[in-house]
């Protein structure tokens, strides 16, 4: 089993991490992955031009490991990868990919729900929204966090 | 040079206060510092309320005692994916 959690300041390209995963998993039958984008329009409707993800110097990477780690153990899958990015993110590019690989499709198809529903609430960042109607900060919503909860 | 307390803040308190000031307090728990940051900034009254306090990386409780020589991270909800 492997487990990779990357915090990645730069451009974020879901292609090379799916090479990367598929060329871990080559006795598994399955390969889920989740590749979020970021939103060029807010919940209010106003135009955002870039997502600014400010982290903490150890927790973040800590947070996004700890959660991977969880979720290898707790699925039956060969291998996790994630790779969140900080610092500013275009409007339309990927902010996050996570990808699971397991013998049979269920068990990754619920690692990676798993994953993104505890991301959402417990990885280390703060989201702004930049446009022209200025900047809002962004915090999880009470779906999110009943999501989050379902897993127990 | 008198020592002062260091306080980083992140997310919305850093945009609202500073990513980090410093305070002369003579040593005070954690409550005491979410007291004294919320009078010198009410903006971030109810921020502060749902941060979590940080000291060397972990959690600390708001009974925490924390002296002018420890570095103090208040963490405002965080949300990733």
């Amino acid at each position: 089993m492997s487990v990779v959690a990357l915090l990645e300041p730069q451009a974020l390209d879901p292609q090379l991490e799916l090479a990367e995963l598929t060329e871990a998993a080559r006795g598994d039958g399955a390969i889920v992955t989740f590749v979020g984008l970021a939103r060029p329009e807010s919940k209010q409707g106003n135009a955002v031009d870039a997502l600014v993800l400010d982290h903490h110097p150890a927790l973040t990477r800590q947070s996004l490991q700890d959660i991977a780690v969880a979720c290898a153990e707790r699925f039956d899958v060969s291998h996790v990868r994630l790779v969140h990015r900080c610092g500013t993110v275009p409007a339309r590019e990927p902010i996050v990919f996570a990808g699971a690989a397991s013998l049979h499709r269920r068990s990754a198809f619920d690692a990676i729900n798993y994953l993104m529903d505890r991301l959402k609430t417990e990885a280390v960042f703060w989201k702004r929204e930049v446009g022209d109607a200025g900047s809002a900060w962004v915090e999880p919503t009470e779906a999110d966090f009943a999501d989050r909860d379902r897993w127990g | 040079m008198e020592m002062e307390l260091r306080i980083r803040f992140y997310g919305r308190l850093a945009d609202a206060i500073a990513p980090e000031i410093e305070l002369a307090t003579g040593g005070c728990s954690i409550s005491d510092l979410r007291s004294r940051i919320a009078s010198d900034y009410p903006v971030v009254e109810a921020t502060l309320g749902r941060s979590r306090a940080c000291v060397g990386d972990s959690i600390a409780g708001d009974e925490q005692q924390v002296s002018d020589a420890d570095v103090v991270e208040f963490l405002p909800p965080v949300s990733g994916g």
